[in-house]
């Protein structure tokens, strides 16, 4: 099926644009594949492009990462360089340089890492509809009705920030499980790979904040994640891999270990 | 659904062409410009052989629709090497080769050839922003392409091999 493109110069723009059958296009990492396949029910893409949602902001703690950002643009931004970790291990530069923050909170697992890195973060997310703007947690976009679009990203700067993603390759290669923590007198434990998105384990949370971070600890947080793991099978790994290599994960991500 | 009169800066000279809705860059450079050494491959962004210079970035051309980089740059393969100036056509015409070309021809880099333009143009991007890359980053940035040849180390050695060539000739 033919479709339209349309590159509106303003996010009223874009809600004017988003009708019927239209498909918010940021990056196209995501969108474009099914388009290309010539098998989509889509008849209008609307482009992000030119609405004037890429960039960064810092004001004193609180970063403000506009939705059409690129995953490069946030790689290469040294006051974020707590998240390259996270940045570097989601496809390759040349998808990097095309995928945006505001498009990772909508691709199914096993991918969008940087999601679970948001979620660990507690990051509020700006959508705007027909009815005005609103904020939503990360894990409640997912379901954004029909009309809406993510318009930016928000959270606090991290004292204390971990992440790893166990893949199948060390490069370019979609999570076995990916876990992303913010430690601190309320630690947040955020995981990929435990569920049907991204997930918080309260369970580890729990246990991170019974006291100072040790090994034993780390060892017991990995164990309580499994409480609220549901893992997926897919084409990467089994649910029994899953759930078997999940806490260990936890603990290395904790530990800063690598493999 | 009306074709769009969209402009390129494409390997440093103005173009202007119709493009019907929902073209790729892609489909725009291979099938209205005449421009294929970007392949078409898997269209899903998989495996690079599509890979090109969008303002200076490598990106797989497949995932953009011209319409939203109307009046942006582009860069291919054809566009590397050679003479490029007085509105000429491409290097490939001139016969030159740049440094990273030469060195995959001298250094068996290439076997089918079908991912080596993506192969170059991921290399050119590299290079231009990082003139002295190390080994981990020279697959860190070809990380997003495919040889199904499974050619990669001489490509990485190519690669290695093209930096040093420029910057012997800066000295």
């Amino acid at each position: 099926m033919p479709v339209t493109v349309e590159v509106p110069e303003s996010v009223d723009g874009v809600l004017g644009a988003l009708g019927d059958g239209a498909v918010v296009l940021a990056g196209g990492t995501q969108v474009m594949p099914r388009i290309n396949t010539g098998a989509h029910d889509v008849a209008t893409l609307v482009s992000l492009r030119r609405a004037g949602l890429a960039g960064i902001e810092l004001a004193g703690d609180e970063v403000t990462i506009g939705a059409a950002t690129t995953l490069a643009a946030v790689g290469a931004d040294e006051r974020l360089a707590f998240l390259r970790p996270v940045i570097e291990s989601i496809a390759s530069p040349s998808i990097r340089n095309l995928a945006t923050v505001g498009g990772n909170l909508f691709v199914a697992p096993p991918y969008g890492d940087l999601a679970v890195a948001l979620l660990a973060l507690d990051a509020q997310v700006d959508v705007a509809g027909p009815a005005g703007s609103e904020t939503r947690g990360v894990g409640d976009v997912g379901d954004l009705p029909g009309g809406h679009v993510v318009t930016a990203v928000r959270f606090a700067l991290p004292a204390d920030f971990r992440y790893t993603k166990a893949m199948r390759r060390r490069l370019n290669s979609a999570s076995i499980v990916t876990v992303a923590a913010v430690l601190g007198a309320e630690p947040r434990l955020a995981l990929g790979g435990a569920g049907r998105k991204p997930i918080r384990s309260a369970a580890a949370e729990a246990v991170l904040a019974t006291g100072p971070l040790d090994r034993e600890r780390a060892e017991a947080a990995g164990r309580a994640a499994l409480e609220d793991a549901e893992p997926p099978t897919d084409a990467y790994a089994s649910a029994w891999y899953r759930a078997r290599v999940l806490p260990v994960h936890v603990r290395r991500a904790l530990m800063g270990e690598t493999a | 659904m009306r074709s769009r009169v969209i402009e390129l800066t494409v390997n440093d000279e103005p173009r202007e062409f119709l493009a019907p809705p929902g073209t790729t860059l892609l489909s725009a450079l291979r099938e209205t410009l005449g421009l294929t050494a970007a392949k078409r491959g898997c269209a899903q962004g998989t495996c690079g052989t599509c890979t090109v210079l969008l303002d200076g970035d490598p990106v797989m051309s497949c995932l953009v629709p011209v319409e939203t980089i109307d009046g942006a740059a582009v860069q291919t393969l054809e566009g590397v090497g050679g003479e490029r100036s007085g509105g000429e056509a491409s290097g490939r015409d001139r016969g030159e080769l740049d440094a990273i070309q030469a060195a995959f021809l001298e250094g068996f880099a290439t076997q089918c050839g079908f991912c080596t333009s993506g192969m170059i143009m991921a290399a050119e991007g590299l290079l231009a922003e990082n003139p002295d890359p190390s080994r981990e980053e020279v697959v860190r940035a070809i990380s997003g392409n495919v040889c199904r040849c499974t050619g990669y180390e001489s490509i990485i050695n190519a690669i290695l091999d093209a930096a040093q060539r420029r910057a012997a000739v800066v000295r």
